[in-house]
């Protein structure tokens, strides 16, 4: 027999499955727009407008719920969790923006050596299909995966930082450009990984403890 | 968010830790062992085996007909006085078991009071008398001692301001709140050490609910609280510990915080979330 | 008619066949009251009352000895008949529910349904043949068994009605079981067992079979416990069978005392036991 509530969830799990779906095209979107060379700093713009709207919807809707069931047990921990990857959901738009800034800032970077971001942008959206599939499938085995691709993530930034810092005679521009742009593929690898930690969490309530 | 960072902090005991029988907490106030009661050939309750903490408020869950209600008047020996009900195994008071032989259930009646699920003032006393009632009636006759008994326990069961003036009406004149604080106040007025609520809110109103919720935070530092509840929500409200029976049988037992947001067995998953049956 | 106009006419044809059958059963209890007002009131004087009776077949003398006998009998009954019956009700309510409490219940039954005159017979007998005397402690006996089974019964079923969780609460403050019994459980059920005696002493107070087989009746007054005596229900039989119209007007004026202590009895109880705090609904 469906509860009264279920509706509720499933309409919440609806909402953050359509900002999943949105949030993973901005990101695309916008590496795609760098790697090439274009600036549709406008459309993603909007896009992450609209995210960020979404994420206040979703907060209102888990609220109103909590609210009218007063949900325990896994329904808490539901809810709970569809906030925080909802919040996830709209950095990624933020930083998506972000990216697309960059080029706006800096102008035409088609001279720039642009393998680094390559890697750790293709390695990002992985990431996000990954996480959004082991949320949406509730698949633990699946969300452990992404800590690993993390740090993958993270070293690529910390090389190129590194190698930046001892390099005396690199294009400036393309060196800030980089760092700004990685910095910010960290940033949204850090958050799908956040996403693919509510998967256990979601399941049996088990919390793994963040760096 | 407090109530969550005690949790953390306290460490919350793992299930084997707080199922395994026998063990002995530093401030254990009950325990049961092995605990079998029935109603001549039906048994409601099966080897249960539960240690409350002393000064805490307890939550019993779990559907109806699970043998919560059987739980709680097994530790004051208020289940033998139902014709053919019998029980097996210890239940221990402060460490020694009430059950034993030669052990007068009207002491430990006295030590463990109870408040029940419909407001039971008695109909021919007036406001005072109720709460006199079981000092009276066991004896005292001294006037001042009782005039203070009956005013503490009427401000315990913050009812005080509300009868001071009309101690001499009927109790049964009372709304119903007001009757049931009436008769936690009875059950104070003894200075028991232990009090057992069955379904004490579940007659009552929201705002009559509320008050009695709030009797029992303010009372839980002198006395060790018991309640059996239907609702979910007042356990969550109330407890600190939260019991979940099923079929007579503990299912799982723990802090009220952690036992409401990650239960572990499969079973308290389903009732919590309504998913039962 | 429509089905709703239907069915308002059939309740109120209920209402009204039920007040003109509560009005028909007060038909005989009106028209008693009113002969024995009517045609005792005029005999009804001081003189009346506290005289002995006078020679049989002249008028004057009056009906002292009855009062006083009726009042003595209904007295020494009710000191032998109301703990008795009190107590075993409170014992077939509250621990009776077992095998000898059944036992009991039934011959409690057995016995409210015996003729009253078997029960002056069976005194008689055990009583009466064996002092070779009639007396006033025989018809005390013989009325005190015929009260006991109405009030044991009244008063289990009074406590009866006492909710259990009341006795629950009790025992939850750690009373004992029989001061929760007495002090909690009988008050509570106080006006349902004070009405069961006041029908019980109605009852025996006009009995008569059971008497004229144990006090006999008498012309004197109280010469002693154990002597026979005069009571109003004898007074007024006597009386009723003598052919002077002086006589008879004696007797309704002895049923009209009698009428009017039972009466006097009745809401003076009542009016003493009324505690302040009454909430309990009586029974009767």
């Amino acid at each position: 027999m469906p509860r009264l509530m279920d509706m509720g969830l499933e309409k919440l799990r609806n909402m953050v499955l359509d900002m999943a779906e949105l949030s993973q095209n901005t990101v695309s979107t916008s590496i795609d727009a760098y790697v090439q060379g274009r600036d549709l700093r406008d459309r993603i713009y909007s896009w992450s407008e609209e995210l960020r709207m979404l994420q206040d919807e979703v907060s209102e809707l888990a609220v109103e719920l909590i609210a009218r069931y007063q949900p325990v047990a896994s329904d808490l921990r539901f809810i709970k969790s569809c906030m925080e990857v909802a919040y996830g959901f709209s950095r990624f738009g933020r930083y998506a923006h972000d990216i697309s800034d960059v080029i706006g800032i800096f102008g035409d970077l088609s001279s720039c050596d642009r393998q680094a971001v390559k890697e750790a942008g293709s390695q990002a959206k992985d990431m996000i299909r990954l996480s959004i599939k082991a949320f949406t499938e509730r698949d633990v085995e699946l969300a452990g995966r992404l800590k690993k691709m993390d740090d993958v993530v993270d070293n690529i930034y910390l090389d190129f930082v590194k190698k930046s810092a001892h390099e005396r005679e690199g294009n400036l521009k393309c060196v800030v450009s980089g760092t700004l742009i990685l910095r910010y593929l960290e940033r949204i690898a850090d958050h799908a990984t956040y996403v693919g930690e509510t998967v256990p969490y979601i399941v049996s309530g088990e919390r793994s403890a963040r760096k | 968010m407090t109530l969550h960072l005690q949790t953390e902090e306290k460490q919350p005991l793992s299930r084997e830790e707080i199922l395994q029988p026998h063990r002995t907490l530093e401030n254990s106030k009950v325990r049961t062992e092995d605990l079998d009661a029935w109603y001549g050939n039906n048994q409601v309750l099966k080897k249960l085996n539960i240690e409350v903490r002393e000064h805490s408020v307890t939550a019993i869950i779990g559907p109806s007909g699970c043998g919560k209600s059987t739980l709680i008047r097994c530790l004051n020996r208020m289940h033998e006085l139902v014709p053919r009900a019998r029980t097996s195994g210890r239940v221990m008071l402060d460490g020694s078991d009430i059950y034993a032989k030669g052990i007068d259930p009207v002491t430990i009646r006295r030590r463990v009071g109870m408040v029940f699920q419909k407001p039971n003032p008695f109909p021919t006393m007036s406001v005072y008398d109720n709460v006199a009632a079981g000092l009276r009636l066991n004896g005292e006759r001294n006037h001042s001692v009782l005039d203070r008994a009956v005013q503490q326990s009427l401000e315990l069961a913050f009812l005080w301001d509300e009868v001071k003036g009309d101690l001499d009406k009927s109790g049964a004149s009372l709304s119903g709140g007001q009757q049931q604080r009436l008769c936690i106040a009875r059950a104070l007025a003894v200075q028991p050490e232990v009090i057992l609520m069955d379904e004490p809110c579940s007659a009552l109103d929201p705002t009559a609910t509320a008050k009695i919720e709030e009797l029992i935070a303010s009372i839980k530092g002198n006395y060790t609280v018991m309640i059996v509840t239907h609702n979910m929500q007042q356990a969550a409200r109330v407890s600190d510990f939260t019991a979940f029976l099923y079929l007579g049988q503990l299912i799982e037992y723990g802090e009220t915080t952690s036992l409401f947001e990650n239960p572990v067995e499969e079973l308290t998953e389903r009732y919590l979330t309504g998913k039962f049956g | 008619m429509s089905n709703y106009s239907m069915r308002r006419f059939k309740n109120k044809l209920a209402l009204w066949i039920g007040a003109l059958c509560a009005a028909l059963a007060m038909i005989p209890l009106v028209s008693i009251l009113y002969d024995v007002v009517k045609n005792g009131a005029s005999s009804l004087n001081v003189d009346f009352l506290t005289s002995a009776p006078g020679v049989i077949g002249q008028a004057g003398g009056g009906i002292g000895p009855a009062i006083q006998g009726t009042l003595l009998l209904v007295g020494l009954t009710i000191i032998m008949g109301v703990p008795l019956g009190v107590l075993s009700g409170i014992y077939l309510s509250e621990f009776g529910d077992n095998p000898v409490g059944r036992v009991i219940r039934f011959l409690n039954d057995v016995l409210a349904e015996f003729p009253s005159v078997v029960i002056g017979v069976v005194i008689f007998t055990l009583i009466v043949l064996t002092f070779k005397s009639f007396s006033v402690i025989a018809g005390a006996l013989a009325l005190s068994i015929i009260m006991l089974p109405i009030i044991t019964r009244s008063t289990e079923e009074s406590l009866k009605l006492v909710p259990n969780s009341i006795r629950d609460a009790s025992m939850a403050l750690g009373i004992r079981r029989w001061r929760t019994t007495l002090s909690v459980v009988l008050t509570t059920a106080k006006s349902g067992v004070v009405t069961g005696i006041l029908l019980a002493i109605a009852r025996v107070a006009g009995e008569t079979a059971p008497l004229v087989f144990t006090i006999l009746g008498s012309q004197y007054f109280f010469s002693g416990l154990n002597s026979p005596m005069d009571a109003l229900p004898i007074r007024i039989y006597r009386l009723a069978l003598l052919p002077y119209p002086y006589a008879q007007a004696q007797g309704w004026g002895a049923a009209l005392a009698l009428t009017l202590m039972v009466l006097v009895v009745n809401i003076g109880v009542r009016l003493a036991t009324r505690g302040r705090l009454y909430t309990t609904r009586s029974r009767a």
